[in-house]
């Protein structure tokens, strides 16, 4: 008995010096940042247009963290496993992630009952990209404007065929929200990606594609598909002919941003340093070169002005879901 | 014309050559390992090359392609562990053979019918790449439904001997493949609240538990069927399948072949696809049907011919139309945009040289990996008369990494585990697996673009029958099922007369 009770002394005791080890080093640690490697979580796959951008962007953080940084694809569930990941990970600096507005922000809602993740959970550090979506038709499409296209509609709405990638996905969004705007209802159907609706657009099988500018530039500069419009605030460098949403009359504007994101709770050191590391890669003019290659185009928002951009995004698409939620209950 | 010969060079070089070596050395070994696909082989190739000059980085990334649809085969043959979906149908006749100690032969006949597959489909990719390309435009929903149901029909030859038993358990398959996330409409279907399940039940951790995961307990299990215990098991000879054997199977490889090159092309169908329909078509027009799925060596001829000439017809819409035409070529695209190239038809102009070298060390790829495979074939074949008690664990133990590795989540494992119980049950009373897994991978494909088809035809049903491509296929399915109820009734007829 009292042989045990000396062991659990000891136990206990070696525990506490363990604890204080720890908590010193972790003090510590924040100065040194980082000491070892960097886990970055990818939530969609390999070879993806956001491991693309991370595969990159880790390429230049590389050179002015000192550390490898490496990217792990976690995928699934529309983006959902990777961020829970991310969410639940150590925030001690050494896991970061990738995440994409506006799913991000929406599945907490969307999903309310089985969501693996808070939105709290997750602290935004700096958005690298964003992606505006277009409406594609192919260069034999009669359609040659927006207003064309919406006449189309309304005269005969069930022959107009719009993909996109899945309900309640970005390009979805962003056709729900031209349809608002242009006050039609849309037939939609569901394509697994972007190469299989890109096959069915230039194949003649569907009438229009939803997707991001990225996705679709490569067929609309070969000249073999013609974007109605890009929904963002002001035309595009990659594509300077097509004009905006907002210039046709149609206030859309919808994108995929993808950013990097931290655990919540990361000690203040540690952001403040990726802060500098994101903002040094982003200013580095290669990196600007090859996401231009890309045609992905780079649209910096730091720190605090990137949480506002995610809960101004988070609020309007709640208050559109509490409206008309877009997926049945 | 005059870009041919500096092409030819590009890839002669001493280092070009090595790197051919090393990514087709690479891409035996990740194909033969369980869970870890080709698409994951090109994935984790591009960081190396993104240091490389372009045309090293796409050699690297074509050769690791082809070698190691071709590695799956070996596993596949040797242990009825096909590494990838697209080796299922390899391990049907690959298993038996190796059972009966002709493992060698059913290695060398694998390697000489991925060798011609693969050259044929390149050889297509070289001249006449531009004109084919539109086949993968001309698919449309109806098509690929119609298509699907094609390789459905498979089932009711792998399933011949114990027709009901197979039905239930391809059923099995379709219900499972029902699970996880409806894109159409947003709603999770059978997920009970596991996000893990959103993208339906995954299916390399099915496919690696019901064949690799079940087979590694068989092994350990002496009484489960004493199959492949290592005792007493003789190889016989040879390690090349006879010139006789060949010469029948020149017609399965080369329908296999262009079967394989045409699945390869359709952006939504998959490799799995063109290996179930060439095996299927083989049996159909063997004079010995029922010697399939027993150790018929022209099964593995067709399923190995179809599966590596996918390869060659995944990347003729990747490059002349930058759709690529599967996973693993869609990682390719991001290769190659990297390197400033964005597919298109750019691509046969203006870098045309790095393009026709990409072609040209792809045919030396897939000579490279059949010489290395050959010369393996030997030495590889003793893994069968290693003892079950060691080999068991050694699967269990990669494929559990394997399905790990898939996108890092321990469910996925747990998945495997289940799948490998079921599967050896499965087993002991005698159900078949591959049509589970056969429902499984087309069961999603048929629900969405059926679906996809009505909402474009607006409910009409008569819109696979109007369609010239959907009815040809069409006709193709209903011979491919009648043509065995035919087949029986004309010899029963033989036998009354």
């Amino acid at each position: 008995m009292f042989v045990q009770s000396k062991l659990v002394k000891r136990v206990a005791l070696a525990a506490m010096a363990t604890t204080i080890g720890v908590g010193l080093a972790g003090a510590t640690m924040a100065a040194e940042y980082p000491t070892k490697p960097i886990e970055v979580i990818v939530a969609y796959g390999a070879g993806g247009s956001t491991d693309t951008m991370a595969r990159i962007f880790a390429k230049y953080a590389e050179e002015e963290i000192g550390q490898r940084m490496v990217v792990v694809n976690r995928p699934g569930a529309g983006g959902e496993l990777g961020w829970v990941h991310l969410a639940n990970a150590k925030p001690d600096g050494y896991t970061i992630g990738l995440i994409n507005s506006p799913v991000v922000e929406v599945y907490p809602f969307t999903r309310e009952d089985t969501v693996g993740y808070s939105y709290e959970g997750i602290r935004p550090l700096a958005n690298v990209v964003t992606d505006p979506g277009v409406l594609v038709v192919a260069a034999d499409s009669p359609y040659q404007d927006l207003d064309d296209f919406v006449a189309a509609v309304k005269d005969d709405p069930e022959s107009i065929i719009v993909s996109h990638e899945g309900v309640g996905g970005d390009d979805h969004l962003a056709a729900l929200n031209f349809a608002e705007a242009a006050d039609i209802d849309l037939s939609f159907v569901a394509f697994n990606g972007n190469a299989e609706a890109t096959a069915a657009l230039l194949g003649g099988h569907i009438t229009a594609f939803e997707g991001n500018m990225s996705e679709a530039a490569a067929q609309i500069q070969e000249g073999k598909a013609r974007a109605l419009a890009v929904w963002s605030d002001q035309r595009m460098e990659a594509m300077p002919d097509v004009p905006t949403g907002m210039e046709q009359g149609y206030e859309v504007e919808a994108a995929a941003s993808r950013g990097f994101a931290v655990p919540a709770g990361v000690p203040q050191e540690v952001y403040d340093k990726l802060l500098d590391v994101s903002r040094a890669v982003i200013d580095n003019p290669e990196f600007r070169a090859e996401m231009a290659q890309l045609n992905m185009p780079v649209n910096p928002i730091y720190g605090q002005d990137y949480v506002d951009f995610l809960d101004a995004s988070h609020e309007r698409l709640k208050a559109l879901w509490e409206k008309d939620p877009w997926i049945e209950q | 014309m005059d870009v041919l010969l500096p092409a030819l060079a590009n890839v002669l070089t001493p280092l070009a050559l090595l790197t051919l070596l090393l990514g087709t050395m690479a891409g035996m070994t990740i194909g033969s390992l369980p869970g870890l696909s080709s698409t994951m082989g090109v994935a984790l190739c591009i960081p190396i090359t993104f240091n490389m000059p372009p045309d090293l980085a796409l050699m690297l990334l074509g050769a690791v392609y082809v070698s190691s649809v071709y590695g799956g085969s070996v596993t596949a043959i040797l242990l009825r562990t096909p590494g990838t979906d697209a080796s299922i149908a390899t391990a049907l006749d690959g298993y038996p053979l190796a059972e009966a100690g002709r493992g060698g032969e059913a290695l060398g006949m694998a390697t000489l019918a991925s060798l011609f597959g693969g050259l044929f489909s390149v050889v297509v990719l070289l001249v006449i790449a531009p004109p084919l390309s539109t086949v993968a435009l001309a698919f449309g929903p109806q098509e690929y439904t119609v298509l699907a149901i094609f390789g459905l029909v498979t089932i009711v030859g792998v399933a011949s001997d114990r027709p009901i038993k197979g039905m239930l358990a391809a059923a099995v398959g379709l219900v499972l493949a029902c699970v996880g996330l409806d894109n159409f409409t947003g709603i999770q279907r059978f997920t009970f609240g596991n996000s893990e399940l959103f993208d339906g039940v995954p299916l390399l951790p099915a496919l690696i538990g019901l064949f690799s995961v079940s087979q590694a307990f068989n092994l350990c299990v002496p009484t489960a069927g004493g199959v492949l215990t290592g005792q007493g098991q003789k190889l016989k000879g040879r390690n090349l399948p006879l010139w006789r054997d060949l010469k029948r199977c020149l017609r399965t490889l080369l329908r296999s072949s262009v079967i394989g090159s045409v699945v390869g092309i359709l952006p939504g169908a998959g490799t799995s696809i063109a290996s179930f329909i060439s095996y299927n078509e083989a049996r159909r027009h063997s004079s010995t049907p029922e010697r399939f799925g027993k150790g018929e060596l022209e099964g593995v001829a067709a399923s190995e011919s179809a599966n590596n000439a996918v390869t060659g017809g995944t990347l003729i819409p990747t490059l002349t139309l930058g759709i690529p035409g599967n996973a693993v070529t869609a990682v390719f695209v991001g290769g190659l945009t990297i390197h400033g190239m964005i597919p298109g038809p750019s691509l046969f102009t203006q870098h045309a040289e790095t393009t026709y070298t990409l072609i040209f060390s792809l045919l030396l790829a897939n000579v490279l990996f059949a010489v290395l495979g050959l010369w393996l074939c030997r030495y590889l074949v003793v893994v069968t008369k290693v003892p079950g008690a060691v080999l068991g664990p050694m699967i269990l133990v990669f494929s559990v990494i394997g399905t790990y590795a898939l996108r890092n989540e321990i469910f996925d494992v747990w998945l495997t585990v289940a799948f490998g119980v079921v599967g050896f049950f499965m087993e002991r009373w005698r159900y078949p697996a591959a049509p589970l897994v056969i429902a499984l991978i087309l069961g999603p494909i048929l629900e969405v673009n059926f679906r996809r088809s009505m909402q474009i035809s607006h409910w009409d049903l008569t819109t696979f029958f109007t369609r010239p491509l959907s009815l040809t296929l069409s006709l193709l399915v209903v011979a491919a099922l009648a043509y065995p109820i035919w087949n029986q009734w004309r010899r029963h007829r033989a036998a009354l007369d």
